[in-house]
């Protein structure tokens, strides 16, 4: 079995509190579609609501003044969009991109602050996650630094596949430079050395993860250093089947 | 309960502990101990258990993300403006970065179940903590755009003007070596730019002791990172930033 971050489920930060605080999360929070392409936030401005996906995902993405951009992690369904505020900070540094659109539990800032008072599980839960976040965020510096593009996107497709729970991803060169922060034809060589590796297939802006486990392979270990972190701080996923 | 001998005078140049009220430091001060952090000490493994967290007085504590390799790079760095653990607080058991010494100096340590207990007071300390946090986090997502699009000799401006930030004086003590770790990249790298630096009047290198002779002149190579990262501690930590 290769590492997962995510089993089809509700978002996983709601899993595992007692069902007083999920009701009282559930009564505050309403569902939401996100479109792919949302910017939900820009960096600097206040975070009006926190998102909780549940099958859409959202990149976290530092730009810098000449238009050079980065994405530092993502949230999916493993995770939400908004900690700054659990820091009681109330603007975002990063813009938060929807890069997967879909179905999210949504928040109006001040609500969720004080549910946080009312909500201690819940609230210990998230800083936890906020570990895991710094972690990554942590992590991608060195990648960044260190790995390949070819193994980068190795791992960043991994951390795609797993929050938009499709073997299929609509995905542009184009972007993926902007997320990886390297040329477009960084991404075109990279992407043809996974094709050639057989581990993914790719055509006219969708790619489909065709061996995921030689996809892992291919991946730095960040990936792997990713999920185990998690599972370590958070639990591992809970799978609905079970 | 052991109580540290000699703490006669408060030493207040840790700017996170002169944030707290008087009678919340009042509170911590008997249990803050006074340690010397020598050049290269390792104040936690990536991996390991933190059992203090460190409040720099003059040290500068650098906070490195270390590869399955061996390979590492700087994500952040933490002199008398922060502290050195939060991780502690926000339930990770074991700390994900390499904390070391990158400047020698001194600060207060102070035990981690101690932080602990002040952070769930929810009094100052707490939202002090948590605000660092997200200083912290700036400077490390910040960090990961600068290595992925900036010249080596943007990134050495970007790290001398943090460390001079963080320092009494305008000398640091450091060699080539040590910063070709801090910023993962090869040692012939750093000479280069360091060269450049010394050949255009804006340091002096001599064995070790790097000298900042003209900080304007380094403000004005630097790329953007350096005030982004700058601003953010002064909006989220700087004296207004509690009221």
């Amino acid at each position: 079995m290769t590492p997962s971050l995510i089993v089809p489920a509700a978002n996983q930060l709601l899993s595992r509190i007692p069902p007083q605080e999920l009701a009282v999360f559930m009564m505050e929070s309403e569902p939401v579609t996100l479109t792919f392409g949302d910017v939900l936030v820009e960096p600097g401005a206040v975070i009006e609501k926190v998102y909780f996906p549940i099958d859409s995902f959202i990149s976290l993405i530092v730009g810098l003044d000449d238009g050079d951009t980065l994405e530092v992690t993502m949230a999916g369904r493993e995770g939400m969009m908004g900690a700054s505020l659990l820091l009681g900070v109330q603007e975002s540094p990063l813009r938060a991109l929807v890069q997967g659109g879909g179905a999210a539990l949504c928040i109006e800032a001040a609500r969720f602050q004080s549910l946080l008072l009312t909500c201690p599980v819940l609230h210990k839960r998230l800083l936890r996650y906020l570990y895991v976040l710094m972690n990554q965020i942590a992590h991608t510096v060195a990648c960044t630094h260190f790995h390949q593009v070819e193994a980068r996107l190795a791992r960043w497709l991994l951390m795609t596949q797993d929050r938009a729970g499709s073997d299929s991803l609509q995905l542009t060169h184009e972007f993926l430079a902007v997320m990886l922060g390297v040329r477009r034809a960084g991404i075109t060589q990279a992407a043809t050395a996974l094709q050639a590796r057989g581990v993914i297939r790719y055509h006219r802006g969708s790619i489909t993860v065709i061996d995921r486990a030689g996809l892992v392979e291919a991946s730095c270990g960040c990936y792997a250093h990713d999920c185990s972190l998690y599972a370590q701080v958070l639990g591992a996923p809970l799978d609905p089947s079970s | 309960m052991s109580a540290p001998q000699s703490a006669p005078q408060y030493d207040p140049r840790n700017q996170l502990l002169a944030l707290l009220p008087e009678d919340e430091l009042a509170r911590l001060q008997p249990h803050l101990e006074r340690v010397a952090l020598p050049l290269g000490k390792s104040l936690s493994e990536s991996g390991g258990v933190m059992h203090h967290v460190y409040f720099p007085l003059d040290a500068i504590v650098s906070l490195l993300c270390v590869m399955e390799n061996g390979a590492s790079t700087e994500i952040a760095v933490v002199g008398n403006e922060g502290i050195v653990g939060v991780s502690l607080f926000m339930g990770g058991e074991t700390t994900p970065s390499r904390a070391i010494v990158q400047s020698a100096g001194e600060a207060y340590r102070l035990k981690g179940q101690r932080i602990k207990d002040e952070f769930y007071r929810a009094g100052t300390m707490q939202r002090l903590l948590l605000r660092y946090t997200q200083a912290l986090l700036t400077q490390m997502a910040q960090t990961a755009v600068c290595n992925r699009h900036h010249s080596v000799d943007q990134q050495l401006c970007r790290w001398l003007l943090l460390s001079l930030d963080r320092l009494p004086g305008d000398q640091l003590i450091m060699t080539q070596e040590l910063i070709a770790n801090m910023l993962g990249v090869r040692r012939e790298g750093v000479t280069e730019s360091a060269g450049k630096l010394q050949r255009a009047g804006l340091i002096a290198y001599h064995r070790g002791h790097i000298t900042v002779i003209d900080r304007p002149g380094l403000e004005a190579r630097v790329c953007e990172c350096y005030a982004v990262v700058k601003r953010e501690y002064d909006r989220l930590l700087g004296p207004e930033a509690l009221l």
